[in-house]
This record gives structure tokens, C-alpha cells and sequence, in this order.
């Protein structure tokens, strides 16, 4: 049983910025930066579970979009037998735990069968499971640096390339990264915070009434869950309802160049380095727009937008934590129209 | 889909992507600048330039050697029962490009087997009872952000051309990025389309008029004048540059090559070049520095004058406001502890710069720690898998094992199972980079505050715990100042006190260097016995006038007790900056003399700066820094 979405309390960044990432996934994923137990990942879970199921093509390994990019089993198998069939399959939430292997990571020679039968397979690793999934790495800043590399490779390209161990494999990975880490416990390279597309900071909440709001939710949730879900039911469907319109609503959400230019101001104000975070700051905007029912993006879809998606790539001095900088991005979106 | 001429700016490096494509001898191309900028994108178009069945391979970074190269084939060896080969990426690559993202992410010996096989023009294959030829060529495409690391100049040189990449900074073409990305997806782009179509047709009218290009001999006369002009040694300079001016002549259409395509193209080949060379030169002088400049000698520093000095200076003097410390502006009485102090200041931090590579020698230790400074082998499960050995350890590596076992199973009599026996073992190593801890011993005594020397010095700090933090090294902080030194920060891996401490760092009275020493010894000691993988690094930041001791004696003769004390600590690396200003008439050279006895790396303040191409690339970068800096320092 997992604690419904809509029943969080707070945290209303985080969400958003999750949404926005089911809603456009090509935005690059959310790193979120806070202590411990402040629901980061109930609400990835939460949020999985709220979406409807996705078309997989059957028994395939990398849940395959039957009308997107194939893996080379299931390319074959379409050369093979001219079809294949499809099965619904909710999106899951994948974790990366800390220790984890390369080979455990891409991928590798499956040795039990080469022991047995003695003939090549591909043993699918975790970029594997997590296609069209969450990708959660709890405590990203902890992972070690090659992992990394691999790891946000495979997040830029979509794609997952095997050449390892005597097996050379291609199969699609395209996945909602969702990092979190503790900036106390050391920094992230900027290159690959960079990588991430959006950036959220979540705090305890310390509004007395809202806390005694999240020990009552949850206590309901525990003494009788189909209760609480069967109560949240509506508030559930209506935001799963909203999230996929908007997804379909996406490409045709007007964007006019007076709005690309204030994006453009606010990066080249802020001085950010690279093309990534105007092209974030437009997609989020984009998304925005598509989930508050609009039809093209204005002012106010680029500022809460802005806010997501610069916050970890403004210059810092080194070692300084990240999200201090408020003041200056304040004033900077205060001066967009 | 982004079109090859939809993408925004960046000419010189489209040019260099057509001439490669219009003639392989061009040599390929780096591309090297900042994050997110688009670097990727272009390269991966290069598809786009090329003929359809022409292979563009992409290295993957979780490539292992065999995949590379090519092995055996398992399961056809033991299938037909006899040794089969399965040919490796590089052989796919035959004839065609292969892409590097992030070469210098790559491991350094994959990135070398690429290039010797481009070298040869063939592959050689010496493995797994096979011994093959096989001839290829291909071009190498590469991306690189030097942000996160150099490559060897020996692997930049076998680029033929690179191209410093400059972040889009006009506000138009900006704009025009976001919409092609905004609306490339939607509809088919008819009109970019037919303009690569027309590139493409230019590109292979260009490549077939290649061979009857006259290249008059006063050309190849002013290329090698150029060359020489330029100091670039070597020959690849003088041949990239001809074959790159030949295939820009075709692309102009003209029948000979000109002046003018030579200059059109001499950057490319040419820039990444003096780069290296320069960065050649600086290493013999910093090579040669410790055991030739003696004491009083100090032509060096004046042969040396850095051109780039007086606008990092000036950028420094932005900050030259000092702050003094309480004791100064009030005689309240409760301050006349510190009244034997003749003056304590504290000076604002000076402008960063890029740190030389300082390399440490590899140890044959295995050990299990993470960082990014010296390469290692590993006793544990980390790190990269790189190749199989024969040398036993717990680290089966499986792969290698049965592709060696695989030819013998029917001479075995395999039924069911494959046999592998105790011959066939082989063993993963692994390499992961080693992390150190870095004791920064700063001299905080009252001759540091002389003319301002202590701005840049911190300046100089902040950079090198810049380059510790990059390379995820430990760091540490001991200031010896009045009567003692003192550890200021401990050990700590999350280094975002270090610049609140260096920033309180207050600077006057005596010089108590031997107690500064001591210290770390201590720190050392103490560290060694709990984690004894750990290497150390020990800055010694100083002009070198000591003038305090810990014992009754004469300063240096405790010194040199002291420093006899490190000898018994076999991994600690020693490096001297000297902040004594060399352009001043009081030059001592003391701390080269401590240098000498710590049998140090010897640098000033002056020459630890980096002059290699990340100094290029970051000319912009810095400029914002220092603003950032500026802004954030009030």
C-alpha cells in the first residue's frame, strides 16, 4: 500500500518538480537536496504510483516502448515474427544503491548461462529496469565518480551502450533521475549537477498545525489504508487526469519570443554557464503552462520555472553549500516582467 | 531532430567537422570547452556530413579492452570447437569516425590503444592465442570540458585539429538555441534539411576533386615557415596543416591552395599545438627550478614575466581592502593580551587561478580508497574494471576466464557444463584514482603581511584546495604564527569550512615555522596509524624567515631536527610555495633552502599558475568568477 500523492503535505516544490518531469522527462530529472525523513522518496513512490500504466512490449526486459526505440531483442524478435504483443505495466521506482558495480549498472555477461550453455547472453542491469521508470539514487554526492559518469551518460542519451566482457549490447534507458544528497556531506562536481535538470531544496516542515496534519494523515493511512486511499480516490484521479492532459497538451503550447528573451535575460544576468539551463527554464515553463490549463507560456510559468531549474547551477564560490544564493535570483526574477 | 545547419554559431568548429569530413587524413578533432554548451551535440551531427554507410561509432565509457579490440568469441569456440575471433568496436570503425565524449573521463589506457591503432593503421592483436592483423582507419571525433581534468599532451597532439569552444554569449543566437530545441521535435524541418542535403553534395564534390589540388611548393614553404613561427615542434603540425588547407581549398571550390586557405585554417591545427608546447616548457622550468636556482639566483622569475599577470593582479586589487581586527580601533584595555603583537591583520582572499598538475609517482600498494589525484590499483571491488591478469586475487574475473577456457572443451570432454580449470582463472584489475590528504602548513607570521603578499597567497590557497576539491582529496589546515602553530581545520573531506577559515585567517607576529612542521608531522603520524593507505601531501606555504622556536636552539638547526623527522614517513610528498615577493630587493630565498632540505617541489606564488589551454577557456569563466567574487565579497 503506498501513502497517496495527493495526501503529502507540503513540499509543493519537490512535487511540482517531479510532475514536471513526468510531464516532459526530456527536463532531466530533479536532485533534491535536504536531511533525511523529509518524504523524498515516499513521494517518488507516491507519484509512480498515481500514473496510469504505460504500453510495455511483453516479457521484454527494458520495457520497451512498442512505438519507440527497441532493444536488440525485441528489434529481432520484430524481424522474427513480424509483432509483438504488448501488456500495461505500471512505472515503478527503480533505486541505485550506494556500492553498486559497473557491470551491475550497465550491465554484463550473463555467467550463468555461459557457464551452462556455454553461449553469449546479455545479463540486463539496473539502467536496464529502470527504462521508463524512476531512477532513485539516494545520496547521489556519495556515489563513486565513474558511476556517475556512466550514470548520467546514459541519462543525456536515452540510450544504454554496452561493450564490456565480451558481449556488445543496445537497448533504450531513457528514465526520471531522481538524485538526492546532503550538501553537508559533500559536494557534487558542477559538471554533473549540471546534469540535472531541475533542483529542489525540502526542509522539515515546521508550521506547527501542518505537522500535526502529517502525524494525522498518516495515522489514518496506517489504521486503515483502503480507507484513506478510497477518501484521496478523487484527488488522485483528478491530478492523474491533469498530469496526462498536460503531457498531451505539451507540444502545442505557444511559445513567442518575448518569452524565450526573459529567459534568456535571466540566465545571461545570472551568468550561467552552457545552453542547459535556457533550454530547461523553457521545457519546465512549458510543462508549467500545460498543467495550469494554459495555452501558451507567460511570465509567471518562467519564474517558477527559473526557480526550479537554477538554483544548482549558479556560481558558487568553491565549497560553498549550494542554495544560499536566494537573494540575487530573487532580485534578478523580480525584474522579469 | 537538430540538423547540422540548424545548429547556432560555432563556425570554426562546423568548418573543422566538414574539412574531416571531406578528407579522413585531416586527423579529427578535439573539442574542449565549458559544460552544456553544446559540444556533444555538434560532434554527434557529424553523422549528418557523412556518407550514410560510413560507420560513426560511440565509445561507450563502460568499454572494457576486449570489446575494443576484439577477442574470442566464446560461444562460437566452443560451439565449432576451434578458436574464433569476434572482432572488436575499433575494427567496426573501419573506414569511419569514432566519438569520444569526455575523452579525458576515459581511461587513459583505452584512449592510448585508440590512437595506436589510428597510428599504425592497423590493430594488433596479440590475446587469447590469436596474433592478427587487421588494417583500419578511422578518424577520432572528441569532447572534452577541461574542467574536469587535462589530458596528456601526447593524446591532444594526435588530434589534427582542436577547437577551443566559447560559450554562445550573443543574446540572439542564445534565443535561437532554445527554439530549435523547442520546436526541432515537431514538425520535419524542410528547409535545414535541404541544406545539409546541399552540404553534403558540396562535401562530396570537394572530396573528389581532393587529389587534383595543387599545392605550390611556396605553400608548403609558408606553412612550415608558419609552423616554425608558431614553435610548434614536430611534424603532425606542418602535415595536419596541409591536408586541412588542401580540403578547405576543395571545399572553396578553387584548384590550388592559397595563402588564404592556409590562414583560414591554421588556427584549427594549430591553437591546441602551442598550447601543449607551452605547457612542455613550463614543466622542464618547474622540473629544473628545486636543484638549479640556488638561493640568490633568481633569473628565472624575471625571464619569466607573465603576461597575464597584471590583469589578475589588477583584479586583485578590486579586493585590496584589508580589514584590521578589533585590537586597532579601540583601547579598551581588554585587549593588551595581544598587546606584544606589533600587528595582526586580516587580508581579503586574491583571485584563483588554475593549478599545474602536480603528478605523484605511482605506488605499487594495493589499497581501497576513492579520489581522483593519484591512479591506484585496488584490493576491493571498486573502481574500474580495466583488463585480466594471470596474478591471483578475489576478483574472478569471469569474462576472461571463460573466454580462455572456451577453446579446450571438447579436448575436455564437456557434456553439459563448461570445464574450466585452475589454468584458466584470471583476475580482474581494477583501477580507481587514490585520494590524499593535503596539510596545508601556512606561514601566517608578520612578514607575510608585507605589501600586501598575503591577498595572493590566499589567493593561491584557495586555488590549490580548488584543485584538492576537484581531485577529492582531504584537506587540512596548520598555521604557525606568534609563539606556535596551530591545527586550524582537521581532516575533513567537506571542505566548505576551509574557505570561511582561511578568509578569518589573521596574519602577524613571529614566525614559529619548525612548530608548524612539527604539527603536521604530528598530524601525520596520527592519521597514518589509523587509515596507513593514506598519502599525504604537505604544502608548505612560506617565505621562509623563520624566526621562532619550539626549544632553546637556533632556528634552523631546529628546523633541520625537524624536517629529519619526516624521514621515516615513507608516503608524504612535500611541496614548497614560496611567497616571497621575487620582483622586491629582500629576496632571501630561505624557503627554497627549506625546499632543498624537505627535498621538496619548489614553487613561487607566481609559477604555480597553469598556463595550459584550461587557462583559455576559462579566461571567460574567470572573468565572471572575479565578479562573482566582487559581489559576493561586500
Amino acid at each position: 500500500m503506498i501513502f497517496p500523492f495527493t495526501a503529502i503535505v507540503g513540499q509543493e516544490e519537490m512535487k511540482i518538480a517531479l510532475i514536471l518531469n513526468v510531464i516532459d522527462p526530456s527536463i532531466g530529472g530533479v536532485l533534491i537536496l535536504g536531511e533525511k525523513g523529509t518524504a523524498k522518496s515516499t513521494a517518488v513512490r507516491a507519484l509512480a504510483e498515481l500514473l496510469p500504466e504505460m504500453e510495455v512490449v511483453k516479457d521484454c526486459p527494458f520495457n520497451c516502448d512498442p512505438d519507440g526505440f527497441l532493444c536488440n531483442t525485441c528489434r529481432e524478435r520484430l524481424k522474427r515474427e513480424g509483432h509483438f504483443d504488448r501488456e500495461k505495466k505500471k512505472m515503478k521506482v527503480v533505486e541505485l544503491p550506494l556500492g553498486v558495480t559497473e557491470d551491475r549498472l550497465v550491465g554484463t555477461l550473463d555467467i550463468e548461462h555461459a557457464l551452462k550453455k556455454g553461449e553469449k547472453r546479455f545479463e540486463p542491469g539496473i539502467l536496464a529496469s529502470a527504462n521508463r521508470n524512476f531512477l532513485y539514487v539516494d545520496e547521489v554526492n556519495l556515489l563513486e565518480d565513474h558511476i556517475v559518469d556512466l550514470l548520467l551518460d546514459s541519462a543525456a542519451m536515452g540510450v544504454n551502450t554496452v561493450e564490456r566482457e565480451g558481449v556488445s549490447f543496445t537497448h533504450p534507458s531513457k528514465f526520471i533521475l531522481v538524485g538526492t544528497m546532503n550538501p553537508e556531506e559533500g559536494d557534487l562536481r558542477p559538471q554533473l549537477l549540471d546534469r540535472f535538470g531541475l533542483c529542489v531544496q525540502v526542509t522539515s516542515i515546521q508550521d506547527k498545525a501542518l505537522r500535526i496534519e502529517i502525524l494525522k494523515r498518516r495515522a489514518d493511512f496506517d489504521s486503515n489504508p483502503q480507507g484513506f486511499l478510497k477518501a484521496w480516490e478523487n484527488e488522485q484521479k483528478a491530478l492523474s487526469q491533469k498530469i496526462m492532459s498536460a503531457k498531451e497538451r505539451l507540444n502545442s503550447i505557444n511559445i513567442t519570443t518575448d518569452i524565450l528573451e526573459k529567459i534568456v535575460d535571466i540566465t545571461s544576468l545570472l551568468s550561467l554557464d552552457g545552453h542547459r539551463a535556457d533550454i530547461v527554464i523553457m521545457k519546465s515553463a512549458r510543462a508549467l503552462s500545460a498543467l495550469r490549463g494554459k495555452t501558451s507560456i507567460d511570465p509567471e510559468d518562467i519564474k517558477d520555472a527559473a526557480q526550479l531549474a537554477i538554483r544548482h547551477r549558479l556560481k558558487r564560490l568553491p565549497f560553498e553549500e549550494i542554495g544560499r544564493e536566494n537573494e540575487k535570483v530573487k532580485s534578478v526574477l523580480l525584474g522579469i516582467g | 531532430m537538430i540538423t547540422f545547419s540548424d545548429f547556432v554559431g560555432h563556425e570554426e568548429a562546423k568548418l573543422a567537422l566538414i574539412l574531416n569530413a571531406i578528407d579522413i587524413h585531416c586527423g579529427g578533432v578535439v573539442f574542449i570547452g565549458e559544460k552544456g554548451s553544446g559540444k556533444s551535440t555538434l560532434a554527434r551531427l557529424f553523422k549528418d556530413l557523412i556518407p550514410e554507410d560510413t560507420p560513426f561509432i560511440e565509445l561507450p565509457l563502460n568499454l572494457t579492452e576486449d570489446r575494443l579490440l576484439g577477442s574470442i568469441d566464446i560461444e562460437k569456440t566452443i560451439k565449432f570447437n576451434q578458436r574464433i575471433f569476434q572482432p572488436g568496436i575499433l575494427s567496426k570503425a573501419n573506414g569511419g569516425v569514432i566519438y569520444i565524449d569526455d575523452i579525458n573521463l576515459l581511461p587513459l589506457e583505452t584512449a592510448t590503444l585508440v590512437f595506436e591503432a589510428q597510428e599504425r593503421g592497423e590493430i594488433l592483436i596479440e590475446r587469447e592465442g590469436f596474433t592478427l592483423r587487421q588494417p583500419v582507419r578511422f578518424i577520432v571525433i572528441a569532447s572534452m570540458n577541461p574542467e574536469e581534468g587535462n589530458i596528456s599532451s601526447h593524446l591532444l597532439d594526435r588530434f589534427g585539429m582542436g577547437v577551443i569552444w566559447q560559450g554562445l554569449k550573443d543574446k540572439l543566437q542564445r534565443i535561437e538555441v532554445i527554439k530549435k530545441v523547442a520546436f526541432g521535435g515537431l514538425q520535419p524541418n524542410i528547409p535545414s534539411k535541404y541544406s545539409d542535403l546541399r552540404l553534403k553534395e558540396k562535401i562530396s564534390l570537394a572530396r573528389l576533386c581532393l587529389e587534383n589540388i595543387v599545392i605550390p611548393s611556396a605553400i608548403k614553404e609558408y606553412i612550415s615557415q608558419l609552423c616554425l613561427a608558431k614553435n610548434i615542434s614536430g611534424h603532425r603540425g606542418d602535415i595536419y596543416l596541409t591536408y586541412a588547407a588542401r580540403a578547405y581549398a576543395a571545399y572553396c571550390e578553387h584548384n590550388e591552395v592559397s595563402k588564404e586557405h592556409v590562414d583560414k585554417v591554421a588556427p584549427l591545427v594549430l591553437t591546441h599545438r602551442q598550447r601543449m608546447l607551452q605547457e612542455m616548457e613550463q614543466k622542464e622550468d618547474s622540473h629544473k627550478s628545486p636543484y638549479k636556482n640556488l638561493p640568490g639566483n633568481q633569473e628565472r622569475e624575471q625571464n619569466n614575466p607573465d603576461s597575464g599577470e597584471d590583469s589578475k593582479s589588477g583584479a586583485g586589487a578590486v579586493q585590496e581592502k584589508t580589514h584590521k581586527t578589533e585590537e586597532n580601533d579601540g583601547g579598551d584595555g581588554h585587549h593588551h593580551w595581544v598587546e606584544s603583537n606589533p600587528k595582526e591583520e586580516i587580508f581579503e582572499i586574491g583571485t584563483t587561478f588554475k593549478i599545474k598538475r602536480m603528478v605523484f609517482k605511482k605506488d605499487r600498494l594495493d589499497r581501497n580508497v576513492s579520489g581522483r589525484r593519484t591512479k591506484t590499483r585496488v584490493k576491493d571491488r571498486g573502481g574500474k574494471y580495466i583488463k585480466s591478469k594471470f596474478k591471483r586475487n578475489n576478483d574472478i574475473a569471469i569474462d576472461a576466464t571463460i573466454r580462455a577456457c572456451a577453446p579446450f572443451q571438447s579436448l575436455r570432454g564437456r557434456k553439459d557444463r563448461l570445464l574450466i580449470y585452475e589454468e584458466d582463472l584470471r583476475f580482474k584489475q581494477r583501477q580507481r584514482k587514490m585520494s590524499h590528504l593535503v596539510i596545508f602548513v601556512v606561514d601566517g607570521s608578520g612578514s607575510m603581511a608585507a605589501q600586501k603578499r598575503m591577498i595572493e597567497t590566499k589567493g593561491a590557497i584557495l586555488s590549490l584546495l580548488m584543485d584538492c576539491y576537484q581531485k577529492r582529496d582531504q584537506v587540512s589546515l596548520i598555521v604557525f604564527r606568534k609563539e606556535k602553530a596551530e591545527l586550524v581545520l582537521p581532516p575533513t573531506r567537506s571542505i566548505e569550512f576551509s574557505l570561511k577559515k582561511l578568509k578569518d585567517m589573521p596574519v602577524g607576529g613571529k614566525t614559529p615555522l619548525s612548530s608548524g612542521l612539527l604539527e603536521a608531522y604530528k598530524l601525520i603520524k596520527r592519521v597514518a596509524r589509523k587509515s596507513p593507505e593514506t598519502r599525504f601531501i604537505l604544502l608548505l606555504i612560506t617565505d621562509g624567515r623563520a624566526n621562532q622556536t619550539i626549544l632553546e636552539m637556533p632556528v634552523w638547526e631546529e628546523i633541520e631536527r625537524v624536517v629529519g623527522l619526516f624521514n621515516d614517513l615513507p608516503f608524504t610528498d612535500f611541496i614548497v610555495i614560496d611567497t616571497e615577493n621575487k620582483k622586491g630587493y629582500m629576496k632571501t630565498g630561505l624557503a627554497l633552502k627549506i625546499a632543498l632540505l624537505l627535498r621538496a617541489s619548489y614553487y613561487t606564488v607566481e609559477n604555480i599558475k597553469s598556463e595550459f589551454i584550461t587557462e583559455l577557456v576559462q579566461i571567460h569563466r574567470k572573468e565572471n568568477f572575479k565578479d562573482q567574487v566582487y559581489w559576493r565579497g561586500g
